[in-house]
């Protein structure tokens, strides 16, 4: 048997590895996509303070640590049982959305966009944000820079930092803004929507004028039916903050529509001995192995299982792409993963007008930001949407307020089983018997989960760093007869 | 020069927390005596691009793993001769290497140091993995030598001004 590794992955947070067996014919017999990184946070986090949780949390990753204190100031919030001011979750709405502006820009372009715009079969040393940059022009990457510097600048008016907020406590926040910052708030939010406009207008441009990448976004090599999940507010409107969670069928029905609390009614989580991560399912279908289909319990949880979700989109321009994106794609649910980066930027559309529509709320700069907690903490539930899917994090306390016991089910985990399907099909699609093992067709395995854009380091809760990438092939007896790799030694 | 001193790394990760806790002895020792800016971070490739507009020379203090010296060592390099593991590739999502970073900024026309005024002072660390506040013994034991390591760099520099 011989046996084809992707160690690690390349653009990802966290440490993957891709192990792809093939059979005496040449043809994939299995691919694992194993995860070897021990989750530790859970751990970490007893005997602290609930309230320095969301701190903590923080860092876990450098990228979204957003969304973790969000998610975890909503789970203190409910430990305290205390429910914060309308301002507070304004001004917590308005910090989330945008970081999501910044996440989803910096995603589209260091990541996604060197697959479509450099396209999968370029060389290695092009298939980066530099590249992108090279091909498209400077402009592009100033217009990047300037996105993320405005993102943070918000961030850190309202967060207190500009990457790892600070100022939510349970009940609310520890400041407000002022008139002058609510100006300049609103003035990077405007710019945020033409910048948006603009993405969505790069992505017509150069992915769906060009007639091979719409193929490979309608093949099926790219496609799965599953459940779809994602937070939508009372309206059935895609919200990153706040709302309940909902759950549709591969039909597009829905299947069930829970609040925070209960998410330990609806969720389990499989287990299998070759991977430190487990799979979560949905509890009332039932864990029936990597399948497709309404018998199955996997469930997806990305920007396209939001939109899928939902019945529609709370702003006006976000709103009009929607619809063309069901249009072009032939209705509701789109089942291919590709489009998710298309799903992205409608949603960085949506992140970027309710940027503006928030900081234009006269109550914003209101000095009541903070109502004090007067109830017994116990035990709570925060869900939000991280950029990589939903996010819980579920907190027990003793009497004093100190963590007991910590739960927490991260973006990316949710995808784990769908990120291992859509790798299993890519690769049985794209590996064949004589097929010569080119860098572009690994690539194009790769492209299969990054569609998810995933992040380890979140789904373990462990942050290893980077690593260079190396492939090795073994023959039939587990010899390796080739080496490829990524880097210069 | 206009000099910009750097703790990098998580404090909460171990010995990945040594790069703060470097940094933060250099502030501690120096009170205010130097014309530097000291800081400290948790940011990688383009946050880490971002941070350094505006300055001329920088100092990076950072666990790394080699697997190839003592733990506690302390090495000193330029960041044009680290070799570019991800040959430019990005090797994290959202993300890239600090060399495509710097190369993404000065292709921007950011006011950013060349490859050469990036100077790493490098500690010898193992265990970066595992949640912890606390450094090993070993990590620990090398933070005055760290710091005099970064000192002499700051100084070597003023002296040639």
């Amino acid at each position: 048997m011989e046996r084809i590794t992707i160690d690690p992955i390349t653009r990802l947070e966290g440490h993957g590895k891709i192990e792809i067996f093939l059979d005496k014919e040449g043809n994939v017999a299995n691919t694992y996509f194993q995860v070897p990184q021990l989750r530790g946070f859970e751990r970490f986090c007893v005997g602290r303070q609930v309230e320095e949780v969301p701190l903590l949390t923080n860092r876990i990753c450098g990228v979204c640590p957003e969304a973790h204190h969000m998610a975890g100031a909503k789970a203190a919030d409910a430990v305290y049982h205390v429910d914060p001011p309308r301002t507070a979750k304004m001004l917590r709405e308005l910090l989330y959305s945008a970081f999501y502006v910044t996440d989803h820009t910096t995603h589209f372009y260091a990541l996604a966009g060197p697959d479509f715009v450099m396209g999968p079969d370029a060389p290695v040393a092009e298939r980066n944000i530099l590249g992108v940059i090279h091909k498209v022009g400077l402009e592009i990457g100033g217009k990047v820079l300037q996105c993320r510097k405005y993102g943070h600048t918000v961030i850190e008016m309202i967060g207190g930092r500009k990457v790892h907020p600070c100022t939510s406590i349970p009940g609310g926040l520890t400041k407000g803004i002022t008139e002058e910052q609510r100006k300049e708030i609103e003035e990077m939010g405007k710019w945020a929507i033409e910048f948006a406009q603009f993405s969505l207008k790069l992505f017509n441009d150069i992915v769906l004028g060009n007639k091979a990448y719409v193929d490979l976004i309608l093949g099926d090599i790219y496609t799965h039916q599953t459940y779809y999940m994602g937070l939508v507010d009372e309206n059935n409107k895609v919200n990153f903050y706040d709302g309940k969670v909902r759950v549709v069928a591969p039909d597009g029905t829905e299947f069930v529509k829970y609040s925070p609390k209960d998410y330990a009614e609806h969720i389990a989580e499989h287990v299998e001995p070759w991977t430190y991560l487990k799979f979560p399912y949905l509890k009332k279908v039932g864990w029936k192995g990597f399948v497709d289909g309404k018998d199955s319990g996997v469930y997806c949880a990305t920007p396209l299982s939001r939109l899928n979700a939902a019945d529609s989109m709370a702003t006006p321009r976000a709103q009009e792409e929607y619809d063309k994106f069901y249009k072009t794609l032939g209705g509701k649910p789109v089942h291919q993963r590709l489009a998710t980066h298309w799903a992205r930027l409608i949603e960085l559309l949506y992140a970027a007008e309710r940027w503006v529509e928030l900081v234009t709320d006269p109550e914003i700069t209101s000095p009541n930001f903070h109502t004090i907690p007067t109830e017994k903490p116990t035990e709570g539930v925060g869900i939000v949407e991280a950029p990589r899917g939903t996010l819980t994090h579920h907190y027990w306390t003793d009497e004093r307020g100190v963590v007991t016991k910590v739960n927490l089910i991260v973006g990316t985990t949710n995808n784990y089983a769908p990120i291992s399907m859509s790798i299993n099909k890519a690769a049985r699609s794209l590996i064949k018997k004589g097929t010569v093992v080119t860098e572009g067709l690994l690539n194009m395995v790769e492209m299969a989960f990054r569609a998810y854009d995933p992040c380890l380091s979140c789904a373990t809760h462990s942050l290893p760093g980077q690593m260079p990438l190396e492939v090795t092939i073994h023959d039939a007896d587990g010899n390796p007869i080739r080496v490829l790799k990524q880097f210069v030694e | 020069m206009k000099t910009l001193v750097i703790g990098l790394g998580n404090p909460i990760l171990g010995d990945d927390g040594v790069g703060w806790r470097v940094a933060e002895e250099i502030a501690r020792v120096t009170a205010g005596r130097l014309q530097v800016e000291i800081d400290c971070v948790s940011l990688g490739g383009l946050s880490l691009m971002e941070r350094l507009t505006g300055y001329e020379r920088v100092i990076l203090i950072d666990a790394i793993f080699t697997g190839k010296n003592p733990l506690g060592s302390v090495t000193t390099f330029a960041l044009d001769s680290l070799a570019d593991l991800t040959a430019g590739h990005s090797a994290s999502a959202h993300d890239t290497s600090l060399r495509t970073a710097l190369n993404v900024g000065r292709s921007m026309n950011l006011p950013l140091p060349a490859d050469d005024q990036v100077l790493v002072v490098a500690i010898e660390a193992q265990n970066v993995y595992e949640f912890s506040e606390e450094l090993s013994s070993a990590v620990s034991a090398a933070i005055p030598l760290a710091v005099e390591a970064a000192l002499e760099l700051i100084r070597s520099n003023q002296e040639g001004e």
